[in-house]
């Protein structure tokens, strides 16, 4: 029986990998740590495993809740809980952001369960935008990053409500179902195998995410951005690429628009609205959740709504 | 990659959380100290859904190959043990980067030598409009970056918010005293440098400091501000 046999196969290979591994990981201490000492490389090391000790709790939050929602939550819930009318969902949707207290590494698996059981692909993509925007610990730690500047924390919030509720509507008008890659049901499953398979799958993915987030982190030096910060609108491309590119999480990347001094507030907003939304980590994130197809149309129109909305809130309200 | 190999990528990186977060004071490297029983938390759930799948038989279920990506992080925290961001990270030289969550009233320093963080330091030379700082005896903990210019050397430490990844570099740069060895943590006594009436702007070049003394100092256990 072939089956049986690749099965049996690929146990022994994928077990004996590991067993390799494990060696390796065990003889290396001794023999190749000494000459990992690179500064370089160290520093990368450092970012990398930094962002992925970070998100570690975030991403089990929302693979536990994600599995909570799917296996035992009736979907009907759903259909009562939010407007029948798509086009109100989506607002709807993109306000109950507010209340998941999480980075963005939650969201994705959190609207990802939503999608399974029956909640419009838009509403839910609303909600994974705004809420890692406009939680209250997104709210706070923004307030407490800018001293007395409180209109940042209530542009950043409106700026990003917006971005999430535009960017549902333009799916719910011209996105397409085939482009999002439809969620194995693990229903039958139960709920520590949907948590372990999420935990898994996602987790790959947040480590491709860390790793080109560190290799930029430690690659591009902050000095080419203030060459930029005199010109508006390449300054805002360049806080905007910056958000993208550090991947920060979205409970501390107003800290860092605060530190960066040379540009202008419409600048650091954008930087605000745009990270949560869109950074490497949550492309990779998004990418392996909802496939390629998904991710090519729905990051370069998150993004450009987000520099879009960021520069009008922040011409209006700063 | 079949149940059991899944099980135990799951374990082996809950495991390395666990060890970083409990044995040892490694996870200051990479995160706040408040993230340390979130941590916990999330690396014991992993461990136990690893722990737990141990226990079931094989069922074909084919798990997502990028599930060995897993491993990596756990090959850098044993493999390169990242050290905290260092002199590495701290050298480029424009603009400094201004610390956050800075003082709004400034106390008056009133004790023989006035312990404070570098963050602290900076608030006070670039924002205190009364010049609290003017003549009093500090001291400053941080690890010794060296300058292109010629001669020219900091005490730095890197302020986080979160985790390393958003670090910011914080320095002042130290008169009267060679430098030494790069990296080396040190803690630096002195007065405060005020700059010259007709010298740059506040905020965009390191404030300094005159020191008195230079004592070398283990890394603290807390690597950041």
């Amino acid at each position: 029986m072939p089956p049986a046999d690749a099965e049996s196969k690929g146990r022994v290979s994928g077990s004996w990998v590991f067993v390799a591994l494990l060696c390796l990981l065990l003889l290396g201490q001794f023999f190749y740590a000494p000459y990992l000492t690179s500064p370089a490389l160290q520093t990368w090391a450092t970012v990398f495993v930094a962002i992925c000790v970070q998100a570690l709790p975030f991403l089990v939050f929302g693979v536990v809740l994600s599995a909570a929602i799917t296996t035992f939550v009736p979907a009907s819930f759903w259909t009562r809980a939010l407007p029948r009318r798509a086009a109100l969902a989506v607002p709807v949707a993109g306000a109950a952001g507010a209340v998941l207290p999480g980075c963005e590494c939650a969201s994705v698996p959190v609207a990802s369960g939503l999608i399974s059981r029956g909640v419009t692909p838009a509403a839910a993509l609303a909600f994974l935008l705004s809420s890692p925007a406009i939680n209250p610990v997104v709210v706070v730690a923004t307030v407490v990053a800018f001293p007395g500047q409180p209109m940042m924390a209530v542009a950043r919030f409106t700026a990003s409500l917006v971005v999430a509720v535009l960017v549902g509507w333009v799916w719910l008008r011209f996105g397409k179902g085939e482009w999002l890659r439809a969620r194995r049901r693990h229903d039958h499953a139960g709920f520590a195998e949907a948590v372990r398979h999420d935990l898994l799958h996602a987790g790959g993915f947040l480590v491709v995410g860390g790793m080109a987030a560190a290799t930029m982190n430690v690659v591009v030096p902050r000095e080419w951005l203030n060459a930029l910060a005199g010109n508006f609108w390449l300054s805002v491309l360049a806080l905007a690429l910056l958000a993208v590119v550090l991947s920060i999480c979205s409970e501390a990347d107003a800290f860092v628009a605060a530190s960066l001094t040379a540009f202008s507030p419409t600048a650091r907003l954008v930087f605000l609205v745009v990270g949560p939304m869109v950074d490497l980590k949550l492309i990779a994130l998004q990418t392996g959740t909802f496939g390629r197809r998904f991710a090519v149309r729905f990051v370069p129109l998150t993004f450009s709504l987000a520099v879009l909305v960021g520069v009008g809130a922040g011409t209006v309200l700063l | 990659m079949n149940r059991l190999t899944q099980s135990l990528v799951l374990v082996l990186l809950g495991g390395a959380v666990l060890r970083i977060t409990t044995v040892s004071d490694e996870y200051l490297n990479y995160v706040k100290p408040g993230f340390r029983y979130l941590l916990i938390a999330a690396a014991a759930t992993v461990l136990v859904v690893g722990a737990a799948g141990l226990f079931k038989k094989e069922d074909g279920h084919r798990g997502p190959w990028v599930a060995w990506l897993l491993t990596l992080p756990v090959f850098a925290i044993f493999l390169i043990a990242p050290p905290p961001l260092g002199s590495y990270a701290a050298r480029s030289e424009e603009a400094p980067a201004r610390p956050v969550g800075a003082l709004t009233a400034y106390t008056p320093l009133t004790r023989p030598v006035n312990t404070m963080t570098i963050g602290e330091f900076l608030g006070r030379a670039w924002g205190d409009p009364a010049r609290s700082l003017a003549g009093k005896q500090v001291k400053l903990t941080g690890f010794v970056v060296p300058s292109k210019k010629e001669g020219r050397w900091y005490v730095a430490r890197m302020q986080i918010a979160c985790c390393a990844a958003d670090a910011v570099p914080l320095k002042v740069a130290v008169l009267g005293f060679p430098s030494p060895a790069e990296n080396q943590w040190i803690e630096v006594t002195g007065t405060w440098v005020p700059p010259e009436a007709d010298g740059p702007e506040p905020g965009t070049v390191a404030p300094e400091i005159d020191a008195v003394h230079v004592a070398e100092i283990p890394r603290p256990v807390e690597p950041y501000e």
